[in-house]
């Protein structure tokens, strides 16, 4: 089986030939080609020259095309600080004045920003591996994009004072990831992560969630299926549990555990669906070899009779990690078969 | 005074309702009770409330943050110069270090400490060590609290105990939250105290302080 095969088999809960694993490596891919994380994600032929040479040399299932959190944001026109080896930070908030969500206009993602580049990079990794490797694009999450153009104590609090402008701002929102997404997918991706980390029950409670993001994400979902992605997949870090029954109504087929859920918990919650994670990221930088092998061994382990599992991260293996706690991870699941 | 005159006010603190909050605060304050009161039976009593309801699963920076804008428009109402006399539980000196420029968790713990009776000192993100080390040494709070979304915090927070040890100043408790830092230990980070939530933080203080009034 080669790395596509093998993932669509997890997906329909049938038997690969060993466990697909996916290490969620973004600025790290850079980190270990020497380049600094602040050139990896303004390039996307940089990106994606590193993303085939981690692939590479380790072995496992998926490049990813993930720039940072604010990309979306810094389309829409907020203006981003760049600093050598650090993912950009938030320097101007595009929406300074709640009074311009009726004048935004939707960034092109053929000519916004670094949405160019992202493309660009997909075009290159589709190129490069066909239907062998799963390549993988992102959007973030309508409420998180929300959260980068405004800033998140304003966009809460609007949601609470202004429920009628914020669901404007998040339709708005929707619109970016929707056009964003499907550029992606027909630069090659294929499929959009969509990664929404403002969703998480550690930011809005899970109402907040079921009424207010689950029908964007829904929207979402939908379309990237019809345009052609193989999978949705869903990546909402932290503690989910409390959200992980609405997954089913929004149409994910991958859904992404951070080291808060337990295997245990995700898989009575969702037992149809596809689970990937979910090794802490800080163990990364800190553990040795030895206690990564261990602890992907016991996700191995918990998921051998149930299946529909890619063992991964919780959430981002960090740029400061060591390279070599990533051949562990990707040795476990070999050596098991 | 009973508690039953001040339900209604706690019900709308804990429900984040700014507007009623204000309403019943000026009620209380024209039926004679003394601002100091309003704080610690009305305000210090929602907080607790809100720390019942957020257990570890259950917490949620919206509900903290609509919370703490209620309970922070109560206070601007109450000591309308910003002389925070209620702040008689101890200083507490908050920063984001060099690096990290995400400050809401740090923000968050700012509002539940000056609602709970601590007087802060807010050094901001992106906080150089040198310039954390000259408030210590300058305030001598009863605690410092570092907050770290992101994981090249960490290296920088494992230096703060010995670099104030290194510079022979008053070395305070350190406390630490935020979600690069929950994931390390207090042992790994060299600090006495790792919070999974603001109110951890709370009831690590008032443990310190044995929650008493310094008055």
């Amino acid at each position: 089986m080669n790395s596509l095969e093998r993932i669509s088999a997890v997906l329909k809960f049938e038997t690969p030939d060993r466990v697909p694993v996916i290490p969620q490596i973004f600025g790290l891919a850079g980190v270990m080609a020497r380049i600094p994380v602040d050139e990896y994600v303004r390039d996307g032929f940089i990106l994606a020259e590193c993303q085939i040479k981690a692939v590479k040399k380790y072995g496992y299932d998926a490049v990813f095309s993930v720039m940072d959190t604010s990309l979306e944001a810094e389309a829409v026109g907020a203006i981003l600080e760049y600093k050598k080896d650090m993912y950009p930070t938030m320097k101007t908030y595009a929406i300074p004045d709640t009074g311009m969500i009726d004048h935004l206009v939707l960034p092109d993602p053929n000519e916004a920003g670094r949405m160019p580049e992202m493309l660009k990079a997909l075009k290159i990794l589709r190129s490069e591996f066909g239907d062998e490797h799963l390549v993988v694009g992102c959007v973030m999450g309508p409420l998180t994009i929300a959260t980068q153009l405004l800033g998140m104590e304003k966009a809460l609090y609007l949601a609470i004072d202004e429920p009628g402008v914020f669901i404007k701002l998040l339709d708005f929102c929707t619109e970016i990831a929707i056009e964003f997404g499907l550029a992606q997918i027909h630069a090659g991706a294929h499929l959009p992560l969509v990664f929404d980390p403002s969703a998480s029950p550690a930011v809005v409670p899970p109402q907040f969630f079921r009424e207010i993001e689950l029908p964007q994400l829904q929207k979402l979902c939908k379309t990237f299926a019809e345009a052609g992605s193989i999978a949705n997949w869903l990546h909402i870090a932290g503690p989910s549990a409390s959200i992980l029954p609405f997954y089913p109504s929004i149409g994910v087929d991958i859904v992404n555990i951070d080291y808060y859920v337990t295997p245990q918990q995700a898989a009575e919650m969702l037992p149809d669906m596809c689970l990937d994670g979910n090794i802490k990221s800080l163990s990364f930088i800190e553990d040795r070899p030895e206690e990564i092998a261990a602890k992907s061994s016991e996700l191995l382990d918990s998921f051998e009779s149930r299946g529909g599992f890619i063992l991964s991260s919780g959430c981002e293996i960090p740029p400061q990690s060591r390279p070599e706690n990533i051949a562990a991870m990707v040795n476990a699941t070999k050596e098991r078969g | 005074m009973t508690a039953k005159m001040m339900e209604p006010l706690v019900e709308a603190i804990v429900i984040g309702d700014c507007t009623q909050s204000l309403d019943l605060a000026r009620n209380l304050c024209d039926t004679g009770i003394s601002a100091k009161e309003i704080v610690v039976n009305g305000i210090e009593v929602a907080m607790a409330q809100l720390d019942e309801k957020c257990t570890m699963e259950q917490f949620n920076l919206l509900e903290i943050m609509l919370t703490g804008r209620a309970a922070m428009e109560v206070m601007k109402y109450l000591f309308p110069s910003g002389e925070m006399v209620t702040a008689r539980k101890g200083t507490i000196v908050l920063a984001v270090l060099e690096g990290d420029v995400h400050d809401i968790g740090k923000n968050i713990l700012k509002m539940i400490l000056i609602a709970n009776g601590y007087q802060v000192v807010d050094c901001g993100k992106n906080c150089p060590i040198e310039r954390l080390l000259d408030v210590i040494e300058k305030e001598k709070p009863l605690a410092i609290g570092l907050s770290g979304l992101i994981f090249p915090v960490i290296p920088m927070v494992k230096q703060v105990k010995e670099q104030m040890q290194a510079r022979g100043i008053y070395v305070p408790k350190i406390m630490v939250g935020g979600a690069a830092l929950k994931q390390s230990s207090m042992e790994n980070l060299n600090v006495d105290f790792l919070a999974e939530t603001a109110f951890d933080s709370v009831n690590y203080l008032e443990q310190l302080s044995g929650g008493e009034s310094n008055e």
